[in-house]
């Protein structure tokens, strides 16, 4: 645990961090990913996906439901096919997601996006908001965020594939 | 029915979850048909959006966090040895003040009794010498009182017309707490004059000497009246010692 701490501790507090704002509630949501990911690594099966991935997503979730509860909005329901042990990525990711160059190479992918673009992916991610909650947000058309969705990931997928594959 | 062409475009939002629930409900059931290529697609958009996972800026988890973290799955014991530790300095360090302060009240209080010990010693010195002194002159009388009483006290009053006043008493205990003995020199003629107050010992002895010249032909008696703390211009109670100096 110490190792798996020591690798994504750092990773999973920033990302925590990042979404609630909150120092305080960060350790404590860290603490609960960590917790969570412990009781069931017994589950985790490494040829089926990455731990880290599987962490993070852990981490993402709980910090985006903290969110919506005290928001009072429903909660992300932390879809079990996302916290899954081990699916999603691939094993081999695993050394990559959160390698300096991925890290290079996303800020890359994002420096294409437009304004709106990478605001829409930030609200998907940090926030986990749908489309028509960020187009009420921002008080856009549905069609229009669609849009600048539709661009972002097409975007994304074309700059990440060949690492993300 | 959308295509697995039409999902495509939802991938990506599915793992993020932000889906709208109709969407979301759509696909899952499609999902649920085992489709190889959206299971695929799923798998490709979850690698993706893990790399989101760099886009926030890097910041440094609290070091103890690390230990909260591992002392909460059981790999390491909570950490409050230096808590414990603290409290132990703590505790030991407070014991030892109020011990050194309590040494300290101790030594304080031993002090000042050892200097009201010096200094009563140093006055019942200074008493005896004077008492010596005056007994050591030619010209002292005295008298005798309390002879034949069963009742205490008894002593001895002796006069000098320059030197004083001496009263030596036996059998004397202090004074009530808020009372003191006063020596009265009562004239042949006219009200008795306060002449000093004095408190006896615990053993029930007093030596008191009352300085100054004594009019001894016109004095009818020496006496002792219990008295306020801070005595009576006139006596105020019977007195408890009487020697007639008449005859000197």
């Amino acid at each position: 645990m110490a190792d798996l701490y020591d690798r994504y501790g750092r990773a999973a507090y920033s990302l925590i961090l990042r979404i609630v704002r909150n120092t305080g509630v960060a350790e404590d949501l860290v603490q609960e990913t960590f917790l969570r990911v412990w009781n069931r690594i017994h589950a985790f099966h490494s040829e089926r996906g990455a731990l880290g991935v599987w962490i993070l997503t852990v981490a993402r979730n709980r910090a985006i439901d903290y969110v919506r509860s005290v928001d009072g909005r429903i909660s992300l329901g932390a879809s079990e096919f996302e916290e899954q042990e081990g699916s999603g990525a691939s094993a081999d990711f695993e050394q990559d997601i959160l390698s300096t160059d991925r890290a290079r190479l996303l800020r890359d992918a994002l420096a294409k996006l437009n304004t709106n673009q990478r605001e829409v992916i930030e609200m998907a991610y940090y926030e986990g908001l749908s489309q028509s909650e960020m187009a009420e947000r921002m008080k856009q058309p549905l069609g229009t965020v669609k849009t600048w969705v539709r661009g972002a990931l097409k975007i994304l997928r074309a700059q990440l594939a060949q690492v993300a594959l | 029915m959308r295509t697995c062409q039409e999902f495509a475009e939802l991938y990506e939002l599915y793992v993020l979850g932000a889906l709208e629930a109709d969407d979301r409900s759509e696909f899952e059931n499609h999902l649920g048909t085992g489709c190889a290529v959206c299971s695929r697609g799923i798998k490709d958009a979850t690698s993706l959006v893990s790399l989101l996972a760099a886009m926030p800026e890097q910041v440094q988890a609290p070091s103890r966090l690390r230990r909260r973290v591992l002392a909460s799955v059981g790999v390491e014991k909570p950490r409050w040895g230096w808590v414990v530790a603290f409290v132990a300095t703590a505790a030991a360090l407070l014991v030892t003040v109020l011990w050194l302060g309590s040494q300290n009240r101790k030594n304080d209080l031993a002090l000042a009794e050892a200097r009201a010990e010096i200094r009563r010693v140093a006055a019942d010195l200074a008493s005896a010498q004077s008492a010596l002194e005056f007994l050591n002159e030619p010209e002292t009388k005295q008298v005798v009182f309390g002879q034949g009483q069963q009742q205490p006290p008894r002593g001895r009053v002796l006069l000098n017309a320059q030197r004083g006043v001496l009263l030596m008493a036996a059998h004397l205990p202090p004074a009530p707490t808020g009372s003191i003995y006063e020596l009265w020199v009562i004239p042949k003629q006219g009200a008795p004059r306060p002449s000093g107050l004095f408190q006896s010992n615990g053993q029930g002895n007093a030596l008191y000497l009352r300085g100054g010249a004594v009019d001894l032909p016109s004095t009818s008696a020496v006496a002792v009246t219990v008295e306020p703390a801070s005595g009576s211009d006139a006596p105020t109670s019977t007195p408890i010692v009487v020697a007639p100096v008449g005859g000197l």
